[in-house]
């Protein structure tokens, strides 16, 4: 039944501490994920960002709730002003020179489905062109490690 | 309230019912008979499930029979593959990140090397 949280595995050529850095550094995270005015990997930390389309931003609001050091980080994630609350998690493992990073998204079948904003176009139009084109652009023309 | 496919399967109980009559209808009894609590709170989760649609009821004699249905259920999938498109890009993202760090690294290893200690004195 289709309750089990988004799985998501990657294995990056990077050590365990490059990509926890990646993850929980403000200036890191600026690159590829949110431009957050602060971001600190304790339990308890509480940080906002807004993503979505150019006609709506929504607010996404989000608490630090577990923190192993280069090994796991959970945050909160939900919308404030509607219901639901997902939990974001990273976890990385070493795997010689290279880290597996398995990403977990649970809760997403609490949020509201009758708040077309937040599926669909949110997704679709804002967030992928953000983070899919403008980001990969900019970054891209690298050569690899 | 709310009553749709995401109200019904925030329960695990609930996702419960629908796993076993997804397998076969039943009539409340044998799904109550599934479960340690209640017959009461059974019948209740059932309600639920039938006003968000999951679950149709449908009388066959003197007995009422629990039906799946799990067309609705194509919502949920729809919702969580948005957030995996959303977390695929971002985590291209990441590794392109992270292969444009190491190359710049190796044009400033003192630089990074720097960095990479500072890092390691965080606490936990």
């Amino acid at each position: 039944m289709k309750n089990e949280p988004l799985i998501i595995e990657r294995t990056f050529n990077a050590s365990v501490e490059r990509v926890w850095k990646a993850i929980t550094s403000k200036d890191d995270m600026k690159q590829w994920y949110f431009d957050l005015a602060e971001f600190k990997p304790e339990v308890g930390f509480e940080f906002q960002f807004e993503a979505g389309t150019d006609e709506k931003k929504w607010l996404h609001e989000c608490k630090v709730t577990e923190v192993m050091m280069e090994r796991k980080l959970t945050y909160s994630w939900r919308y404030p002003g509607y219901d639901g609350i997902s939990f974001v998690t990273f976890e990385l493992f070493p795997e010689g020179e290279k880290t597996r990073l398995k990403l977990t998204h649970a809760g997403l079948e609490t949020f509201p489905s009758d708040v077309p904003e937040l599926k669909k176009e949110n997704f679709e139009f804002g967030w992928n062109s953000l983070i899919g084109d403008s980001l990969k652009k900019y970054l891209e023309g690298t050569t690899p490690a | 309230m709310r009553r749709d496919v995401f109200q019904a399967i925030a329960d695990p109980t609930r996702r419960e019912i629908i796993n076993i009559v997804a397998r076969q209808s039943l009539n409340l009894n044998a799904v109550a008979g599934n479960f340690q609590i209640s017959r009461p709170a059974i019948s209740k989760h059932i309600k639920i499930l039938t006003e968000c649609g999951l679950i149709v009821i449908k009388q066959q004699g003197r007995e009422r029979y629990c039906e799946a249905n799990l067309k609705s259920l194509s919502e949920v999938s729809q919702w969580i593959e948005q957030y995996r498109t959303f977390w695929t890009k971002k985590l291209d993202a990441l590794e392109d990140f992270l292969n444009k760090e190491a190359a710049a690294s190796k044009k400033t290893v003192n630089k990074q090397t720097r960095t990479k200690s500072s890092k390691k004195l965080k606490r936990k």
